[in-house]
């Protein structure tokens, strides 16, 4: 598959992870390759299998069956080992209300054996870099949701590890929040050359971060690559153009570029064979034929097709899609404090009636 | 970018178990000082019962001789019953923020850092020894300023801090080992009758030598019996190291069987945690 590498540099390897839950077999057999310096996107639905994986590499949880070594050490002969070169921010942000920002700081860095004069230092200059400094001697319990994921995230760094787990790191929060975690993400990833395993339900997220990812769906992994490579493999984008009159002299125009899509009414679509190159060509093609495009878009391929393709379901605004007989069920979310965050997909600025996220391209 | 943090992790182990376990005593006491609403109950509760129970049975030394030669007055009868009720009171609490950190994912937290799993159980179950020996100062002062006597002197007082600090120990493991068992603070609550049941069937609230039956042989079995009839005796008869002994080693004993409970409990979560 593609961009998969051997296991020679591979910072986190598992071969045929397996977990189970009596009957239920939560992780059904995962092999995973991340290289040291990457940032790599676990993406699947709600139960899927994301954190229990991440659980097993975090030496928090046994496997039933296959191997993992992380940082170089196996997750569960050599777990002590594993745990003093790993970052682990679970789901949820799990702190103690009744500690300030500093006391967890500092208790975090008694947790992994630092001595107090680096601890104060790091753990000032990391409240900062997060921007909780003024916060830093409140309660946890007066945090915000954001706050308190950046807390973790401040938390995980205390002794500068090699990996860096972080479990549905924007679950629940706002799209400011997320973004600032996102940024420093990056910034942990550039500067810093951590390696960051993410899990995350949100197509966005895997795409703005991941170098590649790895779709995971009942326990298995069903796809892995760069996601760029894994939207090409879909196929030709979207074209989607509005035009003020003769629809029927466009589709014929449109027609030489590639087969007829069904879109919404009142535009025109194609599969632009020959992918984007083509853009410039069906425009000037439509202006020699007279026509004026009122609006124009170009789909690309997204994660969610990419995930349709291995699944046959969409990630994305599954209750709307034409195809949800067998939509994934409506599984709880943790994210008591945020509903919003269950249906992302379809929610915020976006008609409804779009089921691709898209960039418009304003011709006119 | 790592290599100068993970030799420092490495280096010198067993302090690091012991500063591991401060610290987390530390935040036991803390997260108790900053929720008194959750200490009120085990410092009113045996204040109340004390005071019920000196009002009602304060004419039993003019009735029974035998009692009268020992006890000056009920109250003093009371005053070791009082301070292992706050204890064993507050010891549930131990078990209780267990279950919490369990459930608020704050013991995954701790998992996932290299500390040593035995440094979170005497992180957890130091904070209710020093709730327990604060209680044993707390009650002694006030049942004194009530008028009742502890002729032991200044030793007596120790041995009940001790004995206090134990118990607290003892009865906090299997608190704790509940809340690790189930990972439910209601859970943990919901066992809370046990305790009444411990000091209900104990010489707690009633002298032995005026139980009949079935009654008599409970509360002679139960360990509690032993530990207050020895305070009892220091604390009325005057030191005897003897009585020191049996309260302490009895204490101790339960401390000692907890923890070991604890630990078990401790790894099979570690083995099968879901």
């Amino acid at each position: 598959m593609t961009g998969d590498t051997g296991q020679g540099d591979a910072i986190i390897s598992a071969t045929g992870l397996v977990r189970r839950f009596g009957d239920l077999v939560a992780v059904d057999g995962v092999d995973l390759a991340v290289r040291r310096g990457e940032v790599f996107g676990f993406l699947g639905p709600n139960g899927a299998g994301k954190s229990t994986t991440v659980r097993m590499l975090t030496t928090l949880l046994r496997p039933s069956g296959g191997t993992a070594r992380v940082a170089g050490h196996d997750v569960v002969s050599e777990a002590g080992e594993v745990r003093r070169r790993i970052g682990v921010a679970l789901q949820d942000a799990a702190i103690d209300p009744l500690m300030t920002g500093t006391e967890l700081v500092r208790l975090q860095a008694v947790l992994f054996g630092i001595p107090n004069s680096i601890a104060q230092k790091r753990g000032a200059d990391l409240l900062d870099r997060v921007g909780l400094t003024a916060a830093a001697d409140r309660r946890v319990g007066t945090y915000s949701g954001g706050m308190r994921r950046r807390l973790d995230l401040a938390l995980s760094l205390v002794h500068e590890p090699e990996v860096l787990f972080l479990d549905e790191p924007t679950t629940g929060l706002d799209p400011m929040s997320r973004m600032a975690l996102w940024e420093e993400v990056r910034y942990l990833n550039r500067e810093r050359g951590t390696t960051v395993l993410l899990t995350t339900q949100y197509l966005e997220e895997a795409d703005q971060l991941a170098g590649r990812i790895a779709i995971i769906d009942h326990g298995r992994i069903v796809k892995k690559g760069v996601p760029r490579a894994l939207k090409d493999e879909v196929g030709s984008p979207t074209l989607m153009i509005e035009v003020d009159a003769d629809q029927r002299v466009a589709a014929e125009v449109l027609a030489r570029y590639g087969t007829e899509r069904t879109v919404d009414s009142g535009m025109l679509g194609i599969g632009l064979e020959g992918g984007a190159q083509q853009l410039t060509s069906v425009v000037r093609a439509l202006d020699d034929a007279g026509i004026t495009v009122v609006h124009m878009e170009l789909n690309a391929p997204t994660l969610d097709d990419v995930f349709a393709e291995a699944t046959g379901r969409r990630l994305e605004g599954a209750d709307e899609t034409e195809s949800d007989v067998d939509a994934p069920p409506p599984t709880p979310d943790r994210t008591e404090d945020d509903p919003s965050a269950v249906t992302e997909g379809q929610s915020g600025d976006e008609p409804p009636r779009r089921r691709r996220r898209s960039a418009p391209l304003r011709a006119s | 970018m790592t290599a100068a943090s993970v030799p420092a992790a490495q280096a010198a182990n067993r302090p690091q178990a012991l500063r591991q376990s401060l610290q987390l005593s530390r935040r036991a006491v803390s997260s108790m000082l900053r929720q008194p609403q959750v200490l009120v109950p085990s410092l009113f509760f045996p204040l109340f019962f004390c005071a019920l129970n000196a009002a009602a049975f304060d004419r039993i030394t003019g009735a029974e001789p035998e009692f009268a030669a020992q006890f000056d007055s009920f109250l003093d009868f009371l005053l070791p019953a009082t301070v292992l009720q706050g204890v064993l009171f507050g010891s549930t609490q131990a078990g209780t923020e267990m279950a919490n950190d369990i459930e608020i994912g704050f013991f995954d937290r701790l998992l996932a850092s290299p500390v040593s799993r035995t440094s979170i159980l005497v992180g957890r179950l130091a904070g209710g020894a020093l709730l327990g020996a604060a209680q044993a100062l707390f009650f002694t002062g006030i049942l004194t300023l009530f008028g009742a006597s502890v002729k032991g002197g200044v030793g007596a007082v120790a041995v009940l801090v001790v004995v206090s600090s134990l118990l607290a120990v003892g009865i906090g493991g299997f608190g704790v080992t509940l809340g690790i068992r189930t990972g439910s603070a209601e859970a943990v609550q919901g066992a809370f009758p046990l305790i009444f049941v411990l000091m209900f069937t104990s010489s707690a609230f009633f002298p032995r030598d005026l139980m009949s039956g079935w009654y008599r042989a409970v509360a002679t079995y139960n360990p509690i019996s032993w530990i207050l009839d020895s305070l009892r005796d220091l604390q009325t008869l005057g030191w005897s190291a003897e009585d020191a002994l049996v309260a302490i080693v009895t204490a101790a004993g339960l401390a000692v069987l907890s923890i070991v409970v604890a630990l078990g409990a401790l790894r099979r979560r570690l083995r099968t945690t879901t």
